[in-house]
């Protein structure tokens, strides 16, 4: 048991790390985005990691949910970095200061 | 028979905000003859309404203290009712409102519609504070009819309107929030089950809050609802509120509005927490003083004439709040009959100020001059006004004032003889006005079009006609606003029954 | 007698109603319905007082409105003293109100002027017949208003503009302290109506309190223009001559006397008080005399003769406040005749005022002149004349108080009064002979005509009341069923008579009063004398003005009070004003507490607008420390 958790929870944890420092230090905005999907995996595989351990179906059923709300998500915010990208004509996010006083 | 003054009530509140939002709907397509004479009908229903209920209250109910003519209909809807300290100023509203909608509409106005609208959701609002009897619906009704004066000022104001219309706007909602933070507390601590006045006053009775508590509440309730009554120092917003703020919105504001806070603190703070009121009561007294004496001066440097009204009315506030300090039936009853008669000749005041100002052009009071040859009908309303506000028998405010003064003197003789030292001020800074602008001879600049002033026209006697003549019915009949209060008061513990 | 009482009061304010709502404009709608009403009111009061019921106190009382236990009464009181009072004020006032329909013929704001002196008819009766001191206040500041609408009819000109605010301020001044005296009154003892205070005073009389005292006589202070409120008095004069006779002569300033007279039949005046009445009323009886002498304007001398005289009331109540009514009835005659032959007199000449470009005008207006001689020697106190019964009795008063107790104070009262019954014939003697003998010494003036009916009769009628209006009092000359003595109705001497029955023999007792009045008498000759050796002979100027320009100019300066109040207004009390106004409000309070709240606002959002980093990165580095201190708290709670 604490087997599995171990070998899979490490993996879950480095890719949740990953894209934690990514999300905070990447300043192309794709790459922020690809940073925070790296997080979702991340906790989708812990979440995956501990259904299986203790034999509980709800982790999987979460891991559903948490897929298809980051396809939708995905879709919309790719939309909106389109969108910006056609304005701004970058997708750096040190620049987006147009709300700012 | 009860039931005819309920549907009046119903309708003196409910009819100018209906036709607000009517006139909105119908925006697109009605034109500035279709919004002054739906503002003009629901004026009128209100007034009149206002004035039957009155007259209701005084056959059928004078001598008891409860609330009367109250009714059931629905949970969601705010119960509506009228006591004995209501009454009178739901009256006013009635009648000030009317004055205002009446010369809004014959006044010339950019987007009258707008306008119209703005100025019938206050109309409601006001209506609505005064014949409700539960504390949370008061203060929403204080709201409605508070938040159309800023888009007013901002809108339709005079010189100075984006900084007046802020100051108003920010100044006085915090007032309100603190005000609303004390009711809160109130009604947490009381225990009570909803906001309604009965509520509260039944719960108070087994739950009894010691005096620190209740110290604590009343001063959040004073110093958020003084800053809605401008008493000092909370008072700068007002007179360049009044100024800058378009006259049927200031007839409204100074004239009835500014009335709330004193009404809430008669009608709910002082009866419910008695402690809280004796606690406070010396602080309550210099700071009115400083209303009566200190703004007196101020007033008495003024050279603008709307300026000088602005300031005159923070001053007459502070021998309201003497009349609360004096914690006796004939102090609080003075006030409140103070309050009455001052709301007219205030609202009065600013309507014949705009008049002054649109026909000389210009606000410096020692420009103008000589000005009682071209206008005698605006030149003796106008001194009546000024008599009304300086106390001359005759006109309400005397018997207020007098009230209130043979009540300080039993709490203190010196504070009596320093508040009527406000007596000699205002008379000194209203008939300065009066020689300015109306005797002697027309100065340089008023010269030159002297010839086209034309005196007020019969359109525009009739809102000042019904403001003096109000004044007047109750200066000849102070009864008809004494009685029902007395009755009110006399049930209160917390005022005593000396004189 | 509830009813009559009640019309003789309502009338006049119908008619004031009516002429403002309807008649302002018309011709002389206005002036009929004023008389018409003043007349009718004067035939109801005299009726009142002829009728057949034996004439006692007569009092009713309704309730204005009460809260708590207060309640604010509006009574009606009609004893002998408000008898006396009334038929003065409704005899003269009518007499006045005809006079005017005659001066007043070619002004244009007829109606308003009418109007207010119909105004004026009912704030006065209304104080007098008042019956607690409330009410006599709610009618003492409507006679203020009176005064200042009236003496505001000329309104374009700069002295009516400050005069009229002048007069009601002053006035407003005096009646702080009055009002703090009566609600003085109203919280010791629990009411302030008359009879209710006479039971409780005649009962314990020392209960009359100083400090009330001292406040009640604020008002009277006020009203009848004594130190240090008499300025407002000689500017008014800035209104029409018929207001200065009814209002600044005969009647509105002799009600501060009458409330005085009401306090001490009452028992309200303690002896400091009276006091202090004696020496203030005594020092501006002598110098209002003096000051008289430094005005060439026939209506500012008649306003510091005036002055003068209620000064001689005010005396007159310290000594017995009977003798005060007595000189107030005497006074109302002749002062009102003075007035109202300067009214003729500037109405022939053009509105010419000075009395140096007049003269002559015993030739060209017989009938006004005679009057006026009538009237002079009525004031100045001339045996026989009803200005000299009054007169004599506060001198013997005087000089009897002083033998009696022999203190300094009475014998400096003493002797102020008799100052400023020598200065009497002085000046009046300088405005007969210049205005009357002999020539004329201006155009206006050699073309002066006899005035018409209207304003002829009401002289007349008044010339003989001030001569003849005295023996009334003096003498018991009954008639018509004992209901009249003499030219008044018996039920107006009844108070001044008969106190007087017992007081006159006592002051004829007093050793040395035979002395006394021989003393008076030539002093009374010498005056006159001094008057036409001075002034007289027709000289067309005035010669201390000429010679000892010194003296005139102070004189004319009335005592410096009018600078000094001109000095504290504009110097002191404006620029603290405007002080208080820029630099405390504009600047203290707005600026640096409420523009300094928002600006400290202000500068905490720029402090934390700063931390707003535009960086998608920033955010994401946010939550995380969020996230952090929530757990934090989580783990720590």
């Amino acid at each position: 048991m604490s087997d599995i958790i171990n070998q899979f929870l490490a993996p879950a944890l480095m890719l949740f790390i990953t894209g934690f420092v990514g999300a905070m230090l990447k300043r192309n905005l794709i790459s922020l985005f690809m940073c925070v999907e790296l997080m979702l995996c991340g906790a989708m595989l812990a979440l995956l990691s501990f259904a299986s351990a203790y034999d509980d179906m709800r982790g999987g059923v979460f891991t559903f949910f948490i897929l298809t709300i980051a396809a939708a998500e995905v879709a919309v915010g790719l939309a909106i970095l389109t969108r910006l990208f056609s304005v701004a004509k970058s997708v750096s996010g040190n620049n987006l200061g147009n709300l700012r006083d | 028979m009860d039931d005819f003054y309920i549907i009046s009530i119903y309708a003196g509140v409910y009819v100018p905000l209906i036709f607000a939002v009517l006139l909105a709907l119908i925006y697109p397509v009605a034109g500035g003859k279709a919004a002054r004479v739906l503002g003009m009908t629901a004026a009128s229903v209100s007034a009149l309404a206002s004035l039957a209920v009155w007259y209701g209250f005084l056959k059928l109910h004078s001598g008891s203290p409860n609330f009367a003519f109250t009714s059931d209909i629905a949970d969601f809807l705010p119960a509506l009712g009228v006591n004995g300290i209501s009454v009178p100023f739901f009256a006013l509203a009635g009648v000030v409102g009317f004055a205002a909608v009446y010369w809004a509409c014959i006044s010339d106005i950019k987007s009258v519609k707008a306008y119209m609208i703005l100025l019938l959701f206050m109309q409601g609002g006001l209506m609505g504070v005064f014949a409700s009897t539960n504390l949370l619906w008061i203060y929403m009704f204080h709201e409605f009819a508070l938040v159309p004066t800023f888009v007013a000022t901002c809108v339709w104001g005079g010189a100075g309107k984006r900084m007046a219309a802020m100051q108003m706007a920010v100044y006085l909602t915090l007032g309100a929030l603190v005000s609303l933070v004390g009711i809160i507390a109130l009604v947490v601590f009381s225990g009570s089950d909803g906001f309604g006045i009965g509520e509260i006053a039944s719960a108070l009775k087994s739950v009894e809050l010691n005096a620190s508590l209740q110290g604590w509440i009343f001063a959040l309730l004073l110093f958020g609802l003084g800053t809605l009554v401008s008493l000092f120092p909370f008072y700068t917003w007002a007179p360049r509120g009044y100024s800058a703020a378009p006259t049927s919105f200031s007839m409204l504001h100074a004239g009835v509005l500014k009335k709330f806070g004193l009404y809430l603190l008669f009608q709910v703070c002082a009866p419910m927490l008695p402690a809280g009121l004796s606690e406070w009561v010396w602080c309550l007294a210099v700071l009115a003083l400083f209303n009566v004496l200190y703004i007196g001066l101020v007033t008495m440097a003024q050279r603008d004439l709307k300026m000088m009204v602005s300031y005159s009315s923070v001053a007459h506030m502070g021998l309201c709040f003497l009349g609360l300090c004096s914690t006796s039936i004939l102090g609080v009853g003075g006030a409140l009959i103070l309050m009455f008669g001052h709301g007219l000749s205030v609202a009065l005041l600013f309507m014949l100020s705009n008049a002054v100002v649109n026909r000389t052009g210009q606000w410096d009071m020692r420009q103008m001059g000589g000005l009682y040859k071209k206008t005698p009908v605006l030149a003796a309303f106008f001194i009546a006004a000024i008599f009304a506000s300086i106390g001359l028998p005759g006109f309400a405010n005397f018997w207020g004032e007098l009230s209130i003064l043979v009540s300080l003197w039993n709490f203190s003789p010196a504070i009596c003889a320093l508040a009527a030292l406000g007596l000699i001020i205002s008379a000194i800074y209203g008939l300065r006005a009066v020689a300015w602008v109306f005797m002697g001879t027309p100065s340089e600049p008023l010269r030159r079009d002297f010839d086209s002033i034309s005196d007020l026209s019969l359109r525009e006697r009739f809102p000042a006609f019904v403001l003096i003549a109000a004044l007047a019915f109750a200066g000849f009949f102070p009864w008809t606003i004494a009685e029902p209060v007395n009755a009110n008061l006399s049930a209160q513990a917390v005022y005593n029954q000396s004189k | 007698m509830d009813v009559e009482l009640y019309s003789i009061l309502l009338l006049p304010l119908c008619s004031a109603a009516i002429i403002a709502l309807f008649l302002r404009s018309s011709k002389w709608g206005g002036a009929t319905v004023s008389v018409t009403s003043a007349g009718i009111a004067l035939a109801m009061a005299v009726a009142a007082m002829l009728s057949d019921a034996k004439i006692e106190a007569f009092e009713s009382r309704h309730v204005l409105f009460s809260l708590g236990d207060f309640s604010m009464n509006f009574g009606v009181l009609f004893d002998p003293a408000a008898m006396n009072m009334l038929f003065v004020v409704c005899f003269v006032g009518f007499l006045i109100h005809v006079f005017s329909v005659g001066y007043m013929d070619k002004d244009p704001c007829k109606g308003r002027f009418f109007a207010g002196m119909s105004f004026f008819m009912f704030s006065m009766t209304g104080l007098v017949l008042s019956s607690n001191l409330f009410m006599m206040f709610v009618f003492w500041e409507l006679v203020g208003f009176s005064s200042y609408a009236l003496i505001a009819h000329y309104a374009d000109t700069e002295a009516a503009r400050a005069a009229s605010k002048k007069a009601f301020i002053v006035n407003r001044v005096g009646d702080v302290g009055f009002l703090l005296g009566i609600i003085f009154c109203q919280a010791k003892f629990g009411t302030t109506s008359f009879s209710e205070l006479s039971q409780i005073l005649s009962q314990n009389p020392s209960q009359a309190s100083t400090l009330m005292g001292l406040l009640l006589l604020c008002g009277f202070l006020g009203k009848s223009a004594q130190f240090p409120l008499q300025v407002w008095l000689p500017d008014a004069m800035a209104g029409p001559t018929p207001v200065s006779a009814l209002i600044h002569a005969a009647t509105m300033v002799a009600a501060g006397v009458f409330m005085l007279v009401r306090l001490s039949a009452v028992g309200m005046l303690a002896p400091d008080v009276l006091d202090t009445v004696a020496i203030l009323c005594a020092l501006m009886a002598f110098f209002a005399g003096l000051w008289a002498l430094g005005q060439n304007d026939i209506k500012k001398i008649l306003a510091y003769s005036t002055l003068a005289h209620l000064g001689l009331m005010g005396v007159g109540v310290s000594l017995g406040y009977d003798l005060a009514m007595y000189h107030l009835t005497m006074h109302a005659f002749f002062k009102a005749t003075l007035f109202l032959v300067a009214g003729s007199i500037i109405h022939a000449c053009c509105h010419e005022q000075d009395i140096y470009k007049m003269g002559g005008l015993f030739r060209r207006m017989p009938l006004t002149s005679f009057v006026g001689l009538l009237a002079s020697l009525s004031i100045i106190a001339i045996p026989y004349f009803s200005g000299y019964y009054s007169k004599e009795a506060i001198l013997a008063a005087s000089f009897g108080k002083a033998h009696i107790t022999g203190a300094v104070f009475d014998q400096i009262v003493f002797w102020l009064v008799m100052g400023a019954a020598l200065l009497t014939p002085i000046y009046m003697g300088r405005l007969f002979f210049n205005v009357f003998l002999g020539k004329p010494n201006s155009e206006k003036a050699a073309n002066a005509k006899e005035s018409g009916i209207f304003m002829i009769l009401p002289l007349l009628v008044l010339g003989i009341y001030s001569l003849a209006g005295g023996w009334s009092f003096a003498y018991d000359i009954f008639w018509l069923d004992g209901k009249m003595d003499g030219l008044l109705p018996s039920a107006a001497t009844q108070f001044v008579g008969n106190m007087l029955e017992v007081h006159m023999p006592a002051l004829e007792s007093v050793q040395g009063a035979g002395l006394l009045a021989k003393l008076a008498l030539s002093l009374t000759v010498l005056g006159l004398l001094a008057a036409y050796f001075l002034y007289g002979r027709n000289r067309g100027y005035d010669t201390l003005q000429r010679n000892v320009p010194i003296l005139y100019d102070a004189l004319k300066q009335h005592g410096w009070f009018d600078s000094l109040y001109d000095w504290y207004v504009a110097k002191v009390q404006q620029r603290f004003a405007v002080l208080l106004a820029t630099f405390a409000d504009m600047f203290l309070i707005e600026l640096l507490f409420v523009r300094g709240i928002g600006a400290f606002c202000a500068v905490i959002g720029y402090g934390i607008k700063g931390l707003h980093v535009c960086s998608a990165n920033s955010q994401v580095r946010w939550f995380a420390a969020g996230a952090l201190l929530l757990f934090l708290l989580f783990v720590a709670f």
